[in-house]
């Protein structure tokens, strides 16, 4: 069983991780980031993928069959790496979401999501 | 009096421990200058949450507050560690952004004091601070007027437009919105946390999906009304011309004439 702090470490010990974050979805705001306390920075890119989230979400809802979406995770491949993000289900209102960016060459994005599932499950029941 | 926030960075400081009492808004609760823990009469505590969630009895979360030990919580499996971290993460948040407003009541210390729920995630009095001021520009940004926070919130009868998305809140809000209820308190009725119900608010507000409470009929200063920026689809938006800008300028008439004379020199 995991808490939101240990389960940082879990996240980055993925092979290729670069920094990971996780990620208040409702407010968008950060609850835990690598590189020790949540600073300015963090705040901004918290802010940043919970955006990135919803408006994929509102968009995808627009084009999946019965308009209403469900998201498992989220993946987007950029010159500066995989942008892995996954949110959890809570048993309260807001879903936490992990988000993690991987080093394009060294990490294994299948070995990476099966990863990320794993942890989800301890972090969640 | 000074204001809130200042008075904790004091506390802060003096790395206390105890309970500051905000008049009847709230408490928030110290442990060696950082918040422990705090409730807010606006916003459901974690207590509500996790009743809500239907994953903890009522017997159990008794059991664990006269125990005065929320890891008992986790000890009976009936959470895991993360989530009663974002439970009590959550509402310590969620009660900051209604707390820390609140003026005109004078707080009370009360060293020594501590909450059940407290300890399971420490906040530093300055980034709560800072998430605060963050969520209200995000509030801003999403739509600038804040008059839907506290008034009835009041669907339109008839979509702006033919198509609509909508979030889970803020689908709740609205078959639950009877026109009388404030966000707050349809926040309250649907055990959701008072700041995502007011971002719902603004972000139905912005996609033109709520009246504006009748109390813009308030006398405004200056036609501020008009200074507000609208969505194109705002019923109240200034309606856009057909066709192509039209000038009533004299001097564009003039201008007219003098090119239709000079097309009719030329044929």
């Amino acid at each position: 069983m995991l808490g939101l702090d240990d389960c940082l470490a879990e996240v980055m010990a993925i092979p290729g991780a670069l920094d990971a974050m996780v990620v208040d979805h409702a407010s968008g705001m950060a609850v835990a980031a690598t590189g020790g306390d949540v600073d300015v920075d963090a705040a901004r890119s918290a802010a940043a993928i919970s955006e990135t989230l919803r408006v994929t979400m509102d968009g995808l809802a627009q084009s999946a069959p019965g308009g209403t979406v469900r998201v498992d995770d989220m993946l987007v491949t950029t010159d500066k790496g995989h942008h892995l993000l996954r949110p959890l289900e809570t048993p309260f209102e807001s879903p936490l979401v992990i988000y993690v960016r991987l080093d394009r060459d060294r990490a294994n994005l299948a070995l990476a999501r099966f990863r990320l599932q794993a942890i989800s499950r301890q972090l969640t029941m | 009096m000074p204001a809130l926030d200042m008075l904790l960075a004091g506390l802060a400081r003096e790395r206390s421990t105890g309970a500051l009492r905000v008049g009847r808004s709230g408490t928030i609760f110290l442990d060696a200058g950082r918040v422990a823990y705090m409730e807010c009469a606006d916003t459901p505590g974690a207590e509500d949450v996790l009743a809500a969630s239907g994953r903890v009895s009522e017997q159990t979360l008794g059991a664990a507050r006269r125990e005065g030990a929320g890891s008992r919580l986790v000890e009976e499996g009936a959470l895991t560690r993360g989530e009663l971290q974002h439970c009590v993460l959550g509402a310590v948040l969620d009660a900051a952004f209604f707390l820390l407003q609140v003026t005109g009541s004078r707080p009370k210390f009360r060293p020594g004091e501590r909450h059940w729920l407290g300890g399971q995630w420490f906040f530093e009095v300055e980034a709560i601070v800072r998430e605060c001021a963050r969520r209200a520009a995000q509030l801003t940004a999403i739509w600038p007027s804040a008059e839907l926070d506290t008034a009835p919130v009041s669907p339109v009868r008839r979509l702006p437009g033919h198509r609509v998305v909508l979030s889970d809140l803020q689908w709740e809000i609205l078959i639950h919105a009877d026109r009388e209820a404030t966000p707050l308190e349809l926040a309250r009725r649907l055990g959701r946390p008072g700041y995502s119900t007011l971002l719902a608010v603004r972000r139905l507000a912005a996609a033109g999906l709520l009246h504006r409470p009748a109390a813009t009929a308030l006398p405004l200063r200056g036609g501020r009304r008009d200074r507000e920026p609208r969505p194109p689809h705002d019923p109240d938006a200034p309606a856009l011309p057909l066709g192509p800008a039209v000038n009533g300028d004299p001097t564009d008439l003039n201008l007219l004439i003098r090119l239709k004379k000079a097309l009719e020199e030329l044929s």
